[in-house]
């Protein structure tokens, strides 16, 4: 059998690492060119905040697309730039150690290691240097025009609850035998993800996914700090 | 599309001279051209000699010291001086004198003989200098590299301009020249405009000396003493004083003189005047097969050689880019002028095409390198690209704790020229101040603090005046003209070898700007505003050239004219700069080369 044809999926946040998105997006509003500017985007990360909280439980597209309204208009080279300096200055500082072991591992049984993130990839690429044990990341991206983003996210997003169907498609792209790969998941929108493996995990789920696994009796990991 | 291009082919065996190459683009050219093209025959270095140096002392001591040529130490080590005397010959003159002031006449004859190409580099790149020494350098150097041209057997005149000698003026400018161009449009004769303002010139300087204007110097430095409570009685003080103060309203009035003349045509200011002027001088002089001209946009810090990051002096947007990073914040610009800045190296490559063009005799008349019509980037941009590499380097290498956190969110940004906060509104809320604060009925014991902020306001003030200074130099290029320079005869044939090519589309905007340039300046020119020296450079091995083979004359050229100070290029560049500290009240000098 090709040591390739497996895969092990990772939810980055609560996983990987300690910080999710809204975190991100507050600091990239909070440094927006004007001072005025900064309140005002600032303000809209606070309105998506409890949508994220309610709403995220099982689907977070909603929540992401109203937290990433935030960066419209913003320069592409103020985005790439906060979220390279947010991403060395904090990020690193906020990788899970039992995460990178949960990597590190994987890849030494032979699993393709893919990360997935809800963060936008001006973030994550600057901070998947310092992840090191994973082969490939896939996260969400921004929609720029005429060097501006628009605040919108292009499809398909990581952490909406559709977001297990690509996996179908990404399996066969690269030849993954689905049933004997893994999936780590954190969060209620990553069940599709878990379903669709043959060995689940949920990892310091929250309580959507902590219930589903119990159902479905998945292993659950606990960090310990 | 015409054939392709070898550099390489082109220039093997062919000899050059160079002038200017003590400037920031002269010397990157020369380490690039001996660096690459090593079948290259023989280059001549045009250096005048300058504060007891000799031309070779100068030359030996700029490679010996110049980060420009660390790449050829790095190539040559020990061997550096055998190879530059296999290849470079120094030629003590200045441009500014004719025949290039060489006093050999076999030393003469021999250039005439065997040049291929003149590359004219020199030229003062002060936006507003003293009028005599910008005709001097600019507009004089161009014809005796005409005329010198003309005498040499073969030899063509590849001369650097600036694609400012458009002037003030909106849109796309094309890769033209015309002898008898002024923005405005009026009639501008050369011969006769360059006669009347020499005229106008020496009028200036004969009033100067009149009682009149001995008396009103007089009176000028009595109040200054009086006002720094200096005594008059002490006459040697006076006399000093008296001197320095005739030498700067003699200054002044050239500047001005040569200010109304440049704005009277429609140029921005002395330099682009004097730089057409130049231009229209070549063309009259020279059939057009001997000659091109190249125009560079805004010169600024290398993209990749001789390493990232490498500047000299106080160049092009510099002040502009050091005064964005203090609490300066709200620079009037209009969102979406073009920027057109292109580095060293950018140029130096372009200008090596363009002479191997000219070598072969398929060239433009008219080469200009900048980067506004194939990769623009606007003022905005560049402004908000200048404020993230401020804030970068703050985060961790501020001072001090405001400076860490609250000045590296202090984005600088583009305004209207009327904002709120506006330089002359600033001025005006200080003012107000100042007045109130040494007027107000106070009680005895507050006076004194009173009267201390008061003078801090009047310190602040002065500052307040420089920056006013800068951004009214840099308002014609950042505001009120909006120009695209059309940049295509570069790129008619394709350069065979890759390190040569200098296509503006390969440049990655915000790297260079915040992980090279702004970083660049910081390291090479910044301390030049700080009054600190920036790092030095020494070879590994001691850099000197052999001694044994036949030297260049050691006597300097005798100067004929009256103003023999001339082709200032150690800073030089041309561009959108301002050759002052910011803190010195020289903000009005900028250059362009």
């Amino acid at each position: 059998m090709n040591h390739r044809n497996t895969a092990a999926f990772f939810r980055v946040e609560g996983i990987v690492l300690g910080r999710g998105v809204l975190a991100a997006s507050a600091y990239i509003a909070a440094n927006a060119k004007k001072f005025g500017e900064r309140a005002l985007r600032l303000g809209l990360v606070a309105l998506a905040a409890p949508v994220h909280s309610f709403l995220g439980q099982t689907d977070r597209a909603l929540a992401h697309r109203l937290v990433h309204l935030a960066f419209r208009g913003m320069s592409e080279d103020r985005v790439a730039i906060l979220s390279e300096e947010y991403a060395e200055d904090i990020l690193k500082g906020k990788i899970l150690d039992q995460g990178v072991e949960l990597m590190k591992r994987a890849q030494a049984e032979g699993h393709r290691v893919v990360l997935l993130s809800e963060g936008i990839a001006s973030i994550m690429k600057p901070l998947a240097q310092h992840l090191r044990h994973h082969d490939d990341l896939l996260c969400n991206h921004l929609e720029f025009r005429d060097g501006e983003a628009t605040g919108r996210l292009l499809e398909p997003i990581i952490g909406a609850a559709s977001g297990g169907r690509w996996l179908q498609h990404y399996a066969s792209e690269h030849d993954i035998d689905l049933a004997h790969s893994v999936a780590y998941g954190s969060h209620g929108p990553d069940m599709l993800l878990l379903a669709g493996v043959g060995k689940p995990c949920a990892v310091n789920p929250d309580f959507v996914l902590r219930r589903s696994a119990r159902d479905a009796d998945w292993p659950i990991i606990e960090y310990r700090d | 599309m015409q054939p392709a291009l070898s550099i390489q082919h082109t220039f093997a065996g062919r000899n050059v001279l160079l002038t200017g190459a003590s400037g920031f683009l002269g010397k990157v050219w020369l380490a690039m051209v001996l660096h690459r093209v090593p079948t290259i025959g023989k280059i001549y270095v045009l250096l005048r000699p300058k504060a007891l140096r000799s031309a070779l002392d100068r030359f030996e001591r700029m490679l010996a010291s110049s980060p420009a040529f660390k790449p050829l130490h790095d190539l040559h080590g020990a061997a550096m001086g055998e190879f530059i005397a296999s290849r470079v010959e120094v030629v003590e003159g200045d441009v500014s004198l004719p025949e290039f002031g060489l006093k050999d006449p076999e030393q003469a004859a021999r250039l005439h003989r065997d040049l291929d190409l003149i590359v004219n580099c020199a030229g003062l790149v002060d936006f507003d200098p003293d009028l005599r020494e910008a005709l001097s350098t600019n507009v004089d150097g161009a014809r005796n590299a005409a005329a010198f041209t003309a005498r040499c057997a073969r030899a063509r005149l590849l001369h650097v301009s600036t694609c400012y000698v458009t002037g003030l003026r909106q849109g796309t400018v094309e890769e033209s020249l015309d002898p008898g161009y002024s923005p405005s449009g009026d009639p501008f004769d050369v011969e006769a405009e360059h006669a009347d303002v020499t005229a106008a010139a020496a009028q200036i300087v004969a009033a100067h000396d009149s009682p009149a204007a001995e008396a009103a110097a007089l009176e000028e430095t009595l109040t200054q003493m009086r006002s720094k409570g200096q005594d008059p009685a002490n006459a040697m003080l006076l006399r000093n004083v008296l001197r320095r103060v005739k030498r700067q309203r003699l200054k002044d009035e050239l500047i001005n003189e040569g200010q109304r003349r440049a704005k009277q045509y429609g140029w921005h200011n002395i330099y682009t005047y004097s730089k057409s002027m130049a231009e229209a001088v070549i063309a009259r002089m020279l059939p057009a097969d001997r000659w091109s001209m190249f125009r560079p946009a805004i010169v600024e810090s290398a993209a990749e050689y001789p390493f990232p990051g490498w500047n000299q002096g106080f160049n092009t947007c510099t002040p502009l880019i050091y005064l964005l990073g203090g609490w300066f914040r709200h620079l009037p610009a209009r969102i979406g002028n073009p920027f057109d800045v292109i580095p060293v190296d950018y140029v130096c490559r372009g200008l090596v095409v363009a002479g191997a063009s000219l070598l072969l005799g398929r060239h433009s008349p008219v080469y200009q390198c900048g980067s506004s019509d194939r990769n623009l980037l606007t003022i905005d941009r560049a402004i908000e690209l200048t404020a993230l590499a401020h804030r970068k380097h703050l985060r961790n290498h501020g001072d001090t704790a405001l400076e860490r956190v609250v000045l590296s969110r202090w984005d600088a940004i583009t305004t209207d020229i009327d904002h709120l906060l506006s330089v002359p509104n600033i001025r005006s809320a200080a003012e107000g101040l100042r007045d109130w604060l040494r007027d107000v009925k106070a009680p005895k014991f507050m006076r004194t603090t009173l009267d201390e902020w008061a003078d801090k306001t009047d310190d602040a003030l002065d500052t307040v005046d420089t920056i006013d200074k800068m951004v009214d130099l840099y308002q014609p290029f950042v505001h009120d003209n909006h120009y695209i320079f059309v940049s295509q005869a570069l790129f008619v044939a394709e350069v065979v070898e890759p390190e040569f090519r200098c296509d503006p589309r390969s440049i990655d905007w915000r790297s260079y700007w915040v992980d090279t340039h702004v970083p660049g300046l910081r390291k090479w020119c910044f301390p030049l505003f700080e009054n600190k020296t920036p790092p030095g450079y020494t070879p590994p091995h001691p850099f000197k050239l052999p001694r044994t083979g036949p030297q260049p004359s050691t006597t300097g050229p005798q100067p004929t004219r009256l103003e023999p100070r001339s082709a200032h290029t150690d800073s030089g560049r041309t561009i959108l700069g301002v050759s002052a500290s910011v803190t010195s009240s020289s903000a009005s000098r900028a250059e362009v080369l």
